[in-house]
């Protein structure tokens, strides 16, 4: 953690110049990034015409495409929508999962390997085969019929559905903290579950930071399971409202407004992904915990 | 050991109940289909015809399936490796103390959230495109003439096409997955090691890999996890009908479950199943592999 | 290997371990499940149904595979509005999409989800869910439906329905050869082409002028296969060869011939081989460097956005072969079609929808704005870009399924399609293409 704070320091030359190999090699990557992004960025702009023969923004900039995206559908519901599922569901999965990776990582019992081995190969089964048995059951229960509770399953499934991923990700991260803090906590007579919550769970942060992200890119881009269980357009969270836009624009051959609709999901999604890191971050650094 | 019981039992109960609500049924029902002729994944079980192992033997016999295998196990190891070493190179990097770390990790990551519909289209209309694609733009200025006239699209590069573009977009997510094992390790180890002489490639050898193992199972398994599950991309390449050089497993389970294309051909879950149940333990196997070829329990820090 | 198999042991002995000691209320209805799948159909479906039925109230629930944005998709909801605002029955319209209605229909049913009516093509409603469906012959009876129906479609969906109409057609299309009639013109080509040798003239004609005479892409390159097969042997024929592995049969390497003697004399675009849709349809047969595409009667729709509004289309049903069986009056002709779930118990208020639908001014409405075609014979003005499509359509009397039959093995499609898509490519030749096809077996 202690680089970072490197970070404002004044320009060291003799340091960069042994970093330059690294640097240009980031440089090289990330602008091949920004050309073929920067593509999508500009065809956005441009007519679908234009996409098609080489020529984006041959003749201006086209904002329309935008605006008929936007009108398209309710932006805003979907984005509300997704941003509650996602957040509900990273904060439950972190405190389901984490004690439970802590546990599998930690201690020797009958039952760990074969727990690890079930989730496992749960990560393996392909989703289908999981949701549509499940819709099955769900759907005669009479729990789509309310706009509330197919809410609330819709988050319960969210979490069930990343709580494999999740643990395996974590167990990594506790399996390689030492014990001697354990050992040091127990002699200050620290119960082990308070020894988890207070020294464990923090000094496992970056696993944490890393998978809380994953989780809520996976869970805002999640398609299946929302265009399957969400049973009023009320519900509908953006992966699957911009698959629509998207599917609408390419079958009416918008090719422009297809990418407008690609940027107009994408922007909110970057911006979300870059204050939440950062902020999470923050507060790990912040706090001084040394890894 | 005993005091910890019950916290073992506290600790596990809330994942293992959701475990068991959500997959423990399908699970079950997944593997028993496979070993039955079933038309609809959620047809009643009095239709189904029990045929014992026959769904395996048929998925053996059919050389479509056999080439989607093929398919499965090149995108793993290749991509695999590509994705792994860039992914780690640009993790040392990041993590080395350069300057706007942050906004180099964020625009690595960055394909990995924008929409594979997008990024496909770009990739198959623009970068590969026989009359004004990148590449040949690129190699027609470079001089290369004979590769500015490869047809990047076509059968014999089509699988390479492919694989390139996936993996541009997976780089990223397995990067930040390195970089956060490598910052955890403490910068104790480096400075002790920069004291002693160690110059940046044996603190890497020395250091970074072996502290990083966890990492790399966690790594490996994150990645074997989505490769068998290709197929948004497969499905991108190659729209309405699947291609031999871009079907995955997933891919045929999908036709077997719902029908190929546009046209009505014969369904038959219980083959889809017994795919779901294959891939399954595949993923169990490279698991148990890596817990056993990568074992970490000796280091800690 | 054993280890394998012990985590697959494993796996399973965990499930029923965990089964038995999960315990507490979650259990219950993972346990409730398998016995109500135990039971046979009808009685689930119609317990759901009723339950399912009671919080909706009186309205109908339509799925629908279009998207709510879409054009069909706003046309039909101009017509669910009016159809409400007339009678009074509200109806919950969701538009699922394609892959909504695709993977998500039979579930909904099978879990006696409360639908009433739902849409998509007509070989899947028929054939895939043609177990879920109500016969309509009566209710179609009783409104005079057919009066103003297109005769052709109502037979298609009583040839796929099993001889009697279980769904109504909307949103007719018609697969065929798509030209450039500008390039025509300049090529000097003044009727269209009804035979392979006619074919032949028009495209030596239409090199000459330096235009490509033929594109595809890699999504519809086995049409090409399936109607040339169809045309010489016939569409059941075909499938019987497809399904069965039959390439020794001459009509393969005949077929073959026939494309590779095209592709020698460079009739097709020089990119063939590694388009990726929608490359051919979008960068060279709109942009005016190609001059014909085998497609649906919605292509001119799909590229109107590149093709310009001086783009005049051209269309012709694919050309007769010499000693073959089927004529140029056969082709794959289709529709969407709408029909009425078996459980439904509001079936004449559905079909009273699906007349609000397919009929008069809401019919006008979708051909308009979708740019397709009309389902009511009544509405005869079709959408400009598409009259060509019309003399094709009318003379329709042999039904072909989705690629004339090419893509009736779904284990065999992608292999057809790569080396016939090699074949057009001139990297395979006949013998290279049949040698390939038995090769992969099945």
């Amino acid at each position: 953690m202690a680089k970072t704070k490197k970070y404002r320091e004044p320009v060291n030359w003799k340091r960069e110049l042994r970093l330059a190999p690294g640097y240009f090699i980031l440089l090289v990557w990330i602008s091949f990034t920004f050309v073929l992004l920067g593509w999508v960025l500009l065809a956005s702009f441009s007519t679908t015409k234009e996409i098609f023969s080489n020529k984006l923004l041959a003749s201006g900039l086209h904002f329309e495409n935008y605006v008929k995206a936007w009108m398209n559908s309710d932006v805003a519901g979907i984005f509300r929508n997704s941003l509650i599922y996602s957040i509900i569901s990273c904060i439950l999965l972190i405190l389901i999962c984490a004690p439970a990776a802590y546990v599998l990582a930690r201690f020797v019992f009958p039952g760990n390997k074969l727990i690890q081995t079930g989730f496992v190969s749960a990560m393996g089964v392909p989703v289908v085969m999981i949701v549509l048995p499940l819709f099955g059951i769900v759907a005669n229960l009479g729990i789509l019929n309310h706009v509330m509770s197919n809410a609330v399953l819709l988050i319960f499934l969210y979490i069930g559905i990343n709580v494999p991923y999740t643990t395996i990700f974590l167990m990594t991260f506790f399996g390689n903290l030492s014990r001697a803090f354990e050992e040091a906590a127990a002699i200050d007579g620290c119960p082990p579950t308070k020894t988890f919550w207070l020294i464990m769970l923090p000094m496992a942060q970056p696993g944490i930071i890393t998978v809380t992200i994953f989780n809520f890119i996976n869970i805002w881009n999640e398609y299946f399971i929302s265009l399957i269980f969400a049973n009023s357009d009320k519900l509908r969270p953006i992966a699957v409202g911009l698959y629509s836009m998207i599917n609408s624009m390419k079958y009416t051959g918008d090719w422009a407004g297809m990418f407008a609709a690609v940027v107009i999901v994408f922007l909110p999604t970057f911006i979300l992904y870059i204050f939440l890191s950062e902020k999470i971050i923050a507060g790990v650094t912040g706090g001084g915990v040394k890894g | 050991m005993k005091r910890n019981k019950g916290m073992i039992i506290l600790f596990l109960t809330p994942t293992v109940l959701m475990f068991s609500v959500i997959f423990l049924y399908p699970i079950i029902r997944t593997i028993i289909m496979s070993f039955f002729r079933i038309d609809g994944i959620t047809d009643p079980v009095a239709k189904w015809q029990f045929t014992g192992l026959s769904n395996f033997i048929r998925l053996a016999n059919t050389s479509l399936f056999r080439i989607s295998m093929w398919n499965l196990f090149r995108i793993w190891l290749i991509g695999g490796i590509i994705v792994m070493s860039l992914a780690l190179l640009f993790a040392v990097i990041i993590t080395s103390g350069i300057r706007f770390k942050s906004f180099f990790r964020a625009v690595i990551y960055l394909p990995n959230i924008v929409s594979a519909v997008a990024l496909a289209t770009m990739w198959l209309q623009y970068v590969y495109s026989p009359k004004f694609g990148l590449l040949k733009t690129v190699f027609t200025n470079l001089g290369l003439t004979s590769l500015a006239k490869v047809q990047w699209l076509d059968n014999d590069h089509k699988f390479a096409a492919l694989l390139l573009a996936y993996c541009f977009g997976m780089v990223g997510y397995h990067m930040l997955i390195f970089a956060s094992g490598i910052e955890r390790i403490s910068s104790d180890y480096f400075e002790a090691a920069t004291l002693d002489g160690a110059n940046k490639f044996n603190q890497f050898r020395y250091i970074t890999l072996p502290l990083l193992k966890g990492v790399f199972k966690t790594n490996i398994t994150m990645w074997s996890v989505t490769s068998v599950g290709f197929f948004v991309w497969s499905q991108l390449f190659s729209t309405v009908t699947a291609d031999t050089q871009t079907i995955t497993p997933m891919v045929y389970m999908y036709m077997q479950i719902f029908g190929a294309g546009n046209s009505i051909t014969e369904r038959n879950s219980g083959l889809g199943a017994a795919i779901g149940v294959l891939l399954s333990v595949c993923v169990v196997a490279v698991f148990w592999l890596c817990n056993h070829l990568l074992r970490d329990d000796d280091l800690e820090f | 290997m054993r280890k394998k198999v012990m985590a697959l042991v494993l796996t399973s002995a965990m499930a029923v371990s965990l089964a038995a000691c999960g315990g507490g209320g979650q259990t219950t209805e993972t346990a409730a499940a398998p016995a109500g799948d135990a039971t046979t159909a009808a009685p689930a479906a119609d317990g759901g149904q009723q339950e399912a039925a009671a919080p909706s109230g009186d309205g109908l629930v339509y799925w629908s595979m279009w998207e709510a944005t879409e054009p069909q998709g706003q046309a039909i909801q101009a017509a669910v509005d009016q159809f409400t605002a007339d009678t009074g029955i509200s109806v919950d319209l969701q538009f699922k999409g394609r892959t909504g209605i695709r993977e998500g229909l039979q579930p909904a049913l099978d879990a006696g989800t409360n639908i009433d009516l739902f849409d998509e093509d007509i070989d899947r409603v028929n054939t895939t869910w043609g177990q879920y469906l109500m016969d309509l012959e009566e209710l179609a009876k009783a409104a005079d439906y057919e009066a103003t129906a297109n005769a052709g479609l109502m037979a298609a969906c009583r040839e796929v329905g099993g001889g009697t109409l279980k769904s109504i057609p909307y949103q007719p299309n018609v697969f065929a050869f798509f030209y450039n009639q500008t390039i025509f013109d300049e090529a000097g080509i003044t009727a269209v082409p009804t035979t392979w040798a006619e074919l032949d003239a028009a495209c030596a004609k239409i090199k000459e002028k330096g235009y490509t005479p033929i594109t595809c892409d890699d999504a519809y390159i086995t049409c090409m296969f399936g109607y040339h097969m169809s045309r010489l042997v016939g569409e059941p024929k075909t499938e019987e060869i497809v399904k069965g592995g039959q390439w020794d049969d001459p009509s393969v390497i005949a077929t073959a011939e026939a494309y590779a003697d095209f592709a020698s004399k460079g009739y097709f675009s020089e990119t063939i081989a590694s388009n990726v849709w929608p490359a051919g349809q979008n960068q060279e047969l709109a942009m005016g460097t190609a001059a014909m595409y085998l497609n649906g009667s919605w292509l001119p729709n799909e590229v109107k956005d590149m093709a310009g509004d001086d783009f005049v289309w051209g269309c012709f049903s694919y050309p007769a072969l010499e000693g073959g069986t089927d004529g140029v009056d056969a082709a794959n002709y289709g529709a969407q079609v709408l029909a009425i779930n078996k459980d439904s118990q509001k079936a004449e208020d559905a079909f009273k929808l699906i007349c609000y639908i397919t009929q008069g001014e809401f019919d006008k409405m979708l051909s308009e704005l979708s740019i397709g075609i009309p389902a009511d014979s009544n509405n005869t003005e079709w959408p400009a870009l598409i009259s060509c499509v019309k003399p094709v359509m009318d003379s329709m009397n042999t039904r072909y399924p989705w690629a004339a039959g090419a893509e009736a093995n779904a284990d065999m499609t992608p292999i057809i399609k790569e080396n016939f898509l090699k074949l057009c490519g001139g990297s395979i030749d006949a013998q290279g293409f049949v040698d390939a096809l038995k090769k992969a077996g099945n």
